[in-house]
């Protein structure tokens, strides 16, 4: 049996575990060096100054340790060197699927992306490998002011902004696998909403990993001006190999006052992936971030979208769930921070572990000292379906002000036997209530979904349920 | 490898480890320099008695010289080992005669004085026994450690109850508790002394039918720096665990409540539990928790954790003022009801009592 087959068998249902032959029209060798750093910069007609960050940011990805927290195992296990850091499937980016070459257009349409724009986006970026290789944007939109590029456009047209943006929320220094980002990042989106704009219908950038090896380091920068609004959708998924990948992205976002944006992730990685991410947001006077954050696949997911609420009247919204299967680990979470007085922020947290996949929620929320009248509430709910699972909670409050309120409940436990007995008296099959038990778990979050999101991703949920019992 | 060797042979502890996230071994360590085992440590005056000075009843008894570790579960090196390294002499066993039984509670008192001061003292609690016990720790030594290690008998209810009153200075408080089979077990902290306590407390179910209640009545004044890292495991089928955690921190002092629940896999049927309760009364001060949850067992009754931190609530404050309370009176008032939500349930009434009148003075300088 092949490597790629040995690999598929044990990923099992995985519906977006295909991959297309790679025709790659630049492949840099595997591996990382400052030389590779330079010649990626080089290769995007980059100004000086980027050059320069990517540089800073490399030395200072070799010289950090790696974490000494988390699933240290599995970490220690990526071999930088195995790793491409930049592949071009595509010479130019396309503003009609007509320009898509064929066989990266066919996996977009496998994938449903050209159908949902027509359905219910206002915009798409369809990144393949490391660089984009679709781009549309409704032209009222752009009319209204709205830019919505890929990060490489967005240098070269928007240079201002993002000089002054690039690096403000998440420093490459933040952690190592920032610095990894901001060293080799290629693709992602970059976004600016005029005073005043509500973008009513979402926008989709969609991330398809398809080489082996491969390494995805998307930056996404979105900037919502004073009193604006943006629904901002990702997805991700990979082919099914037996070698792994590596996906670590950065995501800045800036709500300016009054503003609201909405970060909404259903990544569905393959079980080969890493998925090391760093999310944070800056939300300024009544300004509202939120992340609705849905992690099913990946092999080790990292990640803990974060909101900095540096304005008085500030809110923040994190709403995740994970789905630990076998041989995976969702090591997800959320950060807060009440910097201003009169903040508040809801955390919820939903896990389920099967198959022998490891849950943990991991959580910082923190109230500063000169931050009046704030309030927090944190929730996490994890499930464990069955006797090789494992779930974890790792929250962390810190509270410097006499007049916060903060709360924090967490619990693990199973699927109750009353519920499963009242669904089977009813005449469901004992998976199908199962399904429909974890569906229910997890409806906080599929609520607030897109209804195309919600039904795929309760479809999916009831498969991974199937053969969970008995 | 004797404590000495195993300490100096030990990895430095990490920050990014939740234990010595707040306060660094080095900032506890005696001399600050954690390469160095000082020699000139003293011998505490440590003595048994009832608590209303009755004399000692049969079957109970507190002899000084080694201790028997043996079988005691490996927990954090750092500290344990130092901890055996440093207290030489300083070895006391509390002896609890199967069966024991008293209706009045038993102190051990601790007085410490000079520089550096430690003790270690073993329980050694026979089967079925029923006891009531407080260590309370007092004096002026400079750094006071202290291990305590032991397990108790199959069957056996205890209440062991540890008050610190030290009057300044640093305490190191290293516990390691085993539970066997239907043995109940409730561990009470008292903490109202020391400018820098670093408490790590573990309890182990390692039989069926374990019980255990963790409970801790924290009270940080000043400049104060309390933090107290909990540790409980269900290595075992059917065990049953609570920990409530009442902290309220005034002046410009610090709270830490680190909570690590462990379930094992085969640990069915655990029932497990805790909440960390933060009561905030000054501008300055500052209350951290951390309650962390790893289960490996899916079949389990429930296992859960909070956390709150707040102010005094102005609801209550006011219902106090329209029966005719001041407002110092009011807030005294209601921050002894939070701290007492937990005292209470330590033990019996005549220990309750005497919790209650060593507490009074600090409880007073709280609330103003």
């Amino acid at each position: 049996m092949s490597g790629d087959s040995e690999a598929r068998e044990a990923v099992g249902d995985y519906k977006a575990g295909w991959h297309d032959p790679e025709n790659a029209t630049i492949r840099f060798d595997f591996g990382l060096s400052e030389k590779v750093v330079r010649d990626i910069s080089e290769l995007k007609q980059e100004p000086e100054w980027m050059t320069e960050i990517r540089v800073k940011a490399y030395r200072h990805f070799v010289e950090r340790p790696m974490p000494t927290w988390g699933n240290t195992e599995e970490l220690m296990e990526i071999d930088f060197d195995k790793v491409c850091y930049f592949l071009r499937s595509s010479d130019e980016t396309g503003s009609s699927w007509d320009d898509v070459p064929d066989d990266i257009r066919n996996t977009f349409d496998r994938l449903g992306i050209p159908e949902a724009e027509q359905k219910w986006l206002s915009g798409v970026t369809a990144q393949y490998e490391s660089e984009t290789v679709y781009h549309s944007i409704r032209e009222d939109l752009e009319k209204q002011g709205v830019i919505f590029l890929d990060m490489d456009s967005g240098l070269k047209e928007h240079e201002d902004i993002v000089k002054k943006y690039f690096g403000s929320v998440i420093p490459y220094s933040d952690n190592k696998f920032s610095a990894l980002n901001t060293a080799v990042w290629s693709g992602g989106s970059f976004i600016y909403v005029p005073k005043g704009v509500h973008v009513e219908m979402p926008v989709q950038a969609y991330f398809r990993i398809n080489a082996k090896n491969m390494g995805q380091f998307e930056r996404t920068l979105i900037i919502a001006d004073e009193g604006s609004s943006i629904h901002y959708v990702e997805g991700c998924t990979a082919p099914t190999y037996s070698t792994d990948s590596l996906h670590s992205a950065v995501v800045e976002l800036l709500a300016l006052p009054g503003a609201h944006i909405r970060y909404t992730t259903v990544q569905n990685w393959s079980n080969n992936v890493y998925n090391l991410v760093t999310k944070r947001g800056v939300a300024h006077e009544n300004a509202k971030i939120e992340w609705v954050d849905g992690n099913i696949g990946s092999k080790l997911t990292m990640k803990y979208p974060a909101v900095i609420l540096k304005g008085e009247g500030a809110h923040a919204e994190v709403i995740s769930v994970a789905y630990a299967g076998n041989g995976q680990h969702q090591d997800a979470g959320a950060k807060v921070h009440h910097m201003a007085s009169n903040t508040t922020s809801n955390i919820l947290s939903k896990s389920i572990s099967k198959d022998g996949g490891r849950g943990s929620y991991r959580g910082m929320a923190k109230i500063m000292p000169k931050a009046e009248n704030c309030r927090l509430n944190i929730v996490c709910d994890a499930l464990i379906l069955d006797e090789e699972s494992r779930q974890d909670t790792y929250p962390t409050m810190e509270v410097g002000n006499p007049t916060a309120h903060c709360e924090h409940e967490a619990s693990v436990s199973k699927v109750g036997d009353e519920q499963l007995f009242y669904l089977m008296s009813r005449g469901h099959t004992e998976a199908e209530a199962l399904g429909m038990i974890v569906n229910g778990f997890f409806e906080p979050f599929t609520r607030e979904l897109p209804m195309e999101y919600a039904v795929e991703l309760n479809k999916l949920m009831s498969l991974e349920m199937e053969g969970s019992i008995g | 490898m004797d404590a000495s060797s195993q300490y100096l042979s030990a990895d430095h502890p990490d920050r990014a480890d939740h234990l010595w996230r707040y306060t660094p071994w080095k900032k506890i360590h005696p001399t600050g320099d954690i390469s160095d085992i000082p020699s000139d440590f003293s011998i505490p005056e440590v003595s048994l008695k009832a608590i209303d000075g009755s004399a000692l009843p049969p079957g109970i008894s507190l002899d000084m010289g080694d201790v028997h570790s043996e079988g005691l579960p490996d927990d954090e090196k750092i500290t344990k080992s130092f901890l055996e390294a440093v207290t030489g002499e300083s070895k006391f066993t509390l002896t609890v005669a199967p069966k024991f039984k008293s209706e009045v509670p038993m102190i051990i008192e601790i007085s410490t004085s000079g520089t550096f001061c430690s003790a270690h003292i073993c329980l050694d609690i026979g089967k079925l026994a029923e006891l009531e016990l407080v260590t309370v720790v007092r004096g002026t030594c400079k750094w006071f450690g202290m291990l305590r290690t032991g397990s108790t008998g199959e069957g056996a209810i205890t209440s062991d109850v540890v008050v610190n009153k030290l009057e300044h200075g640093k305490l190191l408080r290293v516990e390691s508790i085993s539970i066997p089979r239907n043995s109940q077990f409730k561990a009470g902290t008292v903490s109202s002394g020391s400018t820098i306590t670093k408490a790590d407390l573990r309890y182990r179910m390692f039989q069926p039918g374990g019980n255990l209640n963790v409970l801790g009545s924290i009270l940080s004044a000043r400049e104060m720096s309390l933090d107290h890292h909990i540790e409980i495991y269900h290595d075992s089928p059917e065990t049953f665990s609570r920990l409530d955690w009442n902290s309220a921190c005034g002046g410009s002092s610090r709270t830490v409540g680190t909570g690590m629940l462990r379930v094992s896999k085969g640990s069915n049927g655990a029932d497990a539990a805790q909440l960390f309760q933060n009561l905030l009364l000054s501008r300055d001060a500052q209350a951290d928790s951390i309650p962390e949850l790893e289960v490996s067992e899916h079949d389990v009754v429930g296992c859960g954790h909070g956390t709150a931190s707040g102010p005094v609530d102005e609801d209550q404050m006011f219902y106090l003022a329209s029966r005719g309370f001041s407002p110092n009176e009011s807030k005294s008032t209601l921050i002894a009801a939070f701290l007492n939500s937990t005292l209470s349930e330590m033990g019996g009434d005549k220990m309750h009592g005497w919790l209650v009148s060593e507490l009074d003075s600090d409880l007073s300088e709280l609330g103003d």
